[in-house]
């Protein structure tokens, strides 16, 4: 435990050290541009705030990921299970009008529902016909993006706007802010806490983790390898789902063009960095999102510009999983030569 | 006499606290044959690799001749004379035997970027056939050949590119009992012409009856070197062991009860047409223990796949307990069989999970005591209280419940998967080489536990490649030869020899 914490710190220092690097040679000063990064993501209240929410569709699509992962199917579908979470919770949202105790759960549900329904295609395709889940997630984003962007352009467009999207949903449909707080920060804390209550504590949850690790093993212990696949499937669709709907019931409160960005790949790189640990996801999840906020600030108060985040996010990623894997050989080594040394003396 | 090779003071940790040499110092002489014999995880296999440059040593000297010699890699070792056969056979199955020989160090045409002169390297080949009298044909195809043909194009190799010195590691495992003879003759040929034979081996009659001198090792450490004419088999599995070890079965006579198991014409047809198991019947009852011998890869493993239900069979019916299981999942057949698996890290255990995560196994979907709501979430509290009372009742040695199973010695982690088979309560026992890869005071005690299901009248039915395991504790032995029981026999009036030639050629000829 000591030392995962260990090696995850020591991955951090030195991707913000390579990084640092990286913006010497392009003539940035590191230490003000991450004094900045830091100032714009974690300096009081509304950038930590913002910060918050940013984190929210990061952590919930890098849960998604890391369950799916550690539990087994490649599930890869991040990208087009959130875009359709988020459109079944728009459809909602501008048809159906109820006060907000019951919209707003109702259009968490249809979120839910929507990406759930998307994994659980892929996860169809895989039964009936055996065809790899790893393959069919990749397509179905593709179909989920079409798909979007030709609902937004035409069947469901805002005539006022200028760029394709739908019209705002129901008022009662937005995630409240909780002072400075969006809402949508303490559902993701909620989905985090079930999730690993599931994970570790539940019998799915049990056959989930040993048939990721093993599940020759797991079929012959009885468990029910068919039945978990699927209900993996459709709980991290469920999830990215989730992240979806939170998108746009946190944000801007319609569907536009570009919603789903990079959130679902940048959490599929998460749940790489966390080694599919589900706190670990949060906290990497957070990071991540604070680098993404400050970087808007930092590109107002300093002329580096703000892709330097994206730079700095795949530094990281290449060397936290670097300097984990790494560390695990070195302590191992290091413990073996002292042992040696003791008995050759 | 000096010696020809000595090692001084080897040390070799595995990463991260695995003591696999502790600080050993041998010598060996040239034309010697030097067995080194020790359980599995002596230290003898890692030793002669540290050796051959397989694997770097954290220190110690290795001397030639007298003078220091550091091999980083094998090709190093070979340069030097030694060369090493090791246990799983490597070789090209597609080749002919004289390809696989010459591969590597063919006899070229014309230079650099020349052809490979085929004649050339046939006769080479032929030549050391007929050198060392290894009645091979050169032009043979490898996948043709047999086990014992296979392991003397190994050795041709390394006589081929003229090795002084033949590590051998365990060589004997894979053959049969008539195989065996031959190869030794055709060592102690070697020796007489001057190769240095290093010969590991845990069987203590072979070793006696092969070499000159014999070095024990233990938990990494040697113990001795013995010449072969001043020790016997007991005062070499004292030294081994570090006690005394009584080699005679400990089955009482124990009525058999019920049948429980019952195969009817069980075949596996695979889609080329070969029958992998061709119309086997068969029965087990209570109280008995019903051995099945055969060299691996006779039907055993289609024989385990149909009872477990990971294949179906083509054809034919299973029962336990009179009701048919073909058709039964998983789950429902394991409320009724019990299983230890040869391969643990595959199919016993999962080695990154806890020990708990790996005890509570099939027990948390059969005894409603390991969950609550219905199913829905696991009982821990009675998961670990589980845990600790298998690990004390099969005295497994564990750091905490916690830890990973990979963590556990290779014993330990076969008590843990034995000890959750046993408690699962099933009628029947399906047990496929149960003791493969253990040290002999864990088998002892595996062996021990299987007399107890006896006596607990369970039916146990033990797959085993191991004969001498067999005669121990079976009550009926089985012979598995091509997909076919071509031998059943009760264990007392039968022996090893009988055994063994039907093994090998499926049935009697006088």
């Amino acid at each position: 435990m000591t030392r995962r914490i260990l090696s995850g710190v020591l991955g951090v220092v030195i991707a913000l050290v390579v990084g640092a690097i990286i913006m010497l040679i392009e003539g940035y000063e590191p230490l003000a541009t991450y004094g900045a990064l830091a100032q714009f993501s974690l300096g009081g209240i509304g950038p930590l705030t913002t910060t918050l929410k940013n984190s929210v569709p990061l952590v919930l699509t890098g849960l998604s990921a890391a369950i799916a992962f550690a539990s087994g199917p490649v599930n890869l579908g991040q990208p087009g299970q959130l875009v359709f979470g988020a459109l079944a919770a728009t459809l909602g949202g501008l048809y159906i009008s109820l006060p907000p105790v019951l919209e707003i759960p109702l259009l968490l549900l249809l979120a839910i529902a929507g990406g759930a329904l998307w994994s659980g295609l892929a996860g169809l395709m895989k039964q009936a016909f055996g065809m790899s889940e790893f393959i069919v997630t990749l397509m179905l984003n593709m179909i989920a993006d079409f798909f979007t962007a030709w609902v937004i352009a035409y069947p469901l467009m805002d005539r006022k706007a200028f760029s394709p999207m739908t019209p705002p949903i129901a008022r009662s449909g937005w995630m409240p802010d909780i002072g400075p707080l969006n809402s949508s920060v303490l559902l993701m804390l909620a989905a985090v806490v079930v999730m690993w209550f599931v994970f570790q504590r539940w019998r799915a949850g049990y056959e989930w983790r040993i048939t990721g690790q093993n599940s020759l093993f797991a079929r012959l212990g009885g468990c029910d390898v068919r039945g978990n696949f699927m209900a993996v499937m459709l709980v991290t669709g469920a999830l990215a789902g989730l992240a979806g709907g939170l998108v746009v019931m946190g944000g801007p409160h319609r569907f536009l063009k570009g919603l789903g960005a990079n959130y679902a790949w940048d959490g599929i790189m998460i749940a790489i960095m966390a080694n599919n640990g589900l706190v670990e996801t949060l906290i990497y999840g957070v990071f991540v999102a604070a680098i993404q906020t400050g970087a808007l600030g930092m590109e107002l108060i300093t002329n580096v510009p703000s892709e330097i985040a994206q730079v700095l996010q795949a530094v990281l990623v290449l060397v936290i999983v670097a300097t984990r894997e790494y560390a695990a050989v070195v302590f191992d080594r290091l413990a073996a030569r002292r042992q040696a040394r003791e008995r050759a003396a | 006499m000096d010696d020809f090779i000595s090692l001084e003071h080897m040390v070799k940790v595995y990463p991260p606290r695995v003591l696999a040499v502790d600080n050993v110092s041998v010598g060996f002489q040239k034309g010697e044959i030097h067995s080194i014999v020790g359980e599995n995880g002596a230290g003898k296999s890692t030793l002669m690799k540290l050796l051959y440059g397989l694997v770097p040593f954290d220190s110690g000297v290795v001397k030639i001749n007298g003078a220091a010699v550091h091999f980083r890699k094998p090709g190093d070792a070979i340069a030097m004379g030694i060369g090493m056969v090791h246990q799983e056979i490597e070789l090209i199955s597609q080749y002919t035997v004289w390809e696989n020989v010459v591969l590597g160090a063919e006899p070229v045409r014309g230079g650099i970027g020349g052809t490979l002169d085929s004649a050339r390297a046939i006769e080479l080949v032929r030549r050391k056939i007929d050198e060392f009298q290894f009645n091979l044909d050169p032009s043979a195809q490898v996948e043709r050949i047999s086990v014992a043909a296979l392991q003397k194009v190994e050795i041709l190799k390394l006589l081929y590119r003229n090795v002084s010195v033949l590590i051998l590691d365990e060589p004997t495992s894979v053959l049969t009992p008539q195989e065996i003879p031959q190869l030794f003759a055709e060592l102690k040929r070697l020796r007489d012409k001057g190769t240095t034979i290093l010969f590991i081996s845990h069987r203590l009659d072979e070793v006696l009856e092969l070499s000159d001198r014999i070095t024990v090792m233990r938990r990494g450490k040697k113990i001795a070197t013995v010449a072969a004419s001043e020790t016997d088999k007991e005062a070499l599995a004292e030294m081994m062991i570090g006690r005394q070890v009584i080699f005679t079965s400990k089955r009482t006579p124990h009525p058999r009860g019920d049948r429980v198991f019952e195969a009817k014409g069980l075949s596996v047809t695979r889609h080329d047409g070969l029958k992998l198991l061709d119309n086997v019947s068969f029965s087990v009852h209570a109280g008995e223990i019903v051995g099945i011998a055969g060299v691996e890869g006779n039907g055993q493993f289609e024989l385990v796949n149909s009872v477990m239900g990971l294949a179906a069979p083509t054809s034919g019916s299973i029962t336990v307990n009179g009701g048919e299981i073909t058709k039964l999942s998983i789950l429902e057949r394991r409320k009724l069989i019990s299983f230890v698996p040869q391969d643990r890290g595959k199919m016993g255990a999962s080695l990154p999970a806890s020990i708990l995560d790996n005890a509570i196994m099939t027990h948390h979907r059969l005894e409603p005591r390991f969950s609550a709501w219905r199913g829905l979430v696991l009982n821990y509290r009675n998961a670990r209280a589980f845990t600790d009372t298998l690990a004390k009742r099969f005295s497994v040695q564990m750091a905490s419940r916690q830890s990973p199973f990979r963590s556990l010695s290779g014993g330990n982690q076969q008590k843990l998967i034995l000890g959750r088979e046993f408690l699962l309560s099933t009628p029947f026992f399906l047990m496929d080489q149960p003791t493969r890869g253990l040290d002999v005071g864990s088998i002892e005690y595996v062996h021990g536990e299987i007399l107890s299901m006896r006596e607990a009248n369970r039916a146990v039915l033990l797959i085993s490649a191991d004969l001498e395991e067999l005669f121990l504790i079976a009550d009926r032995i089985l012979v598995m030869h091509r997909g076919r029981i071509v031998a059943d026999l009760v264990a007392e009036q039968t022996n090893i020899e009988e055994v063994g030639r039907y093994m090998l050629e499926g049935k009697i000829t006088a």
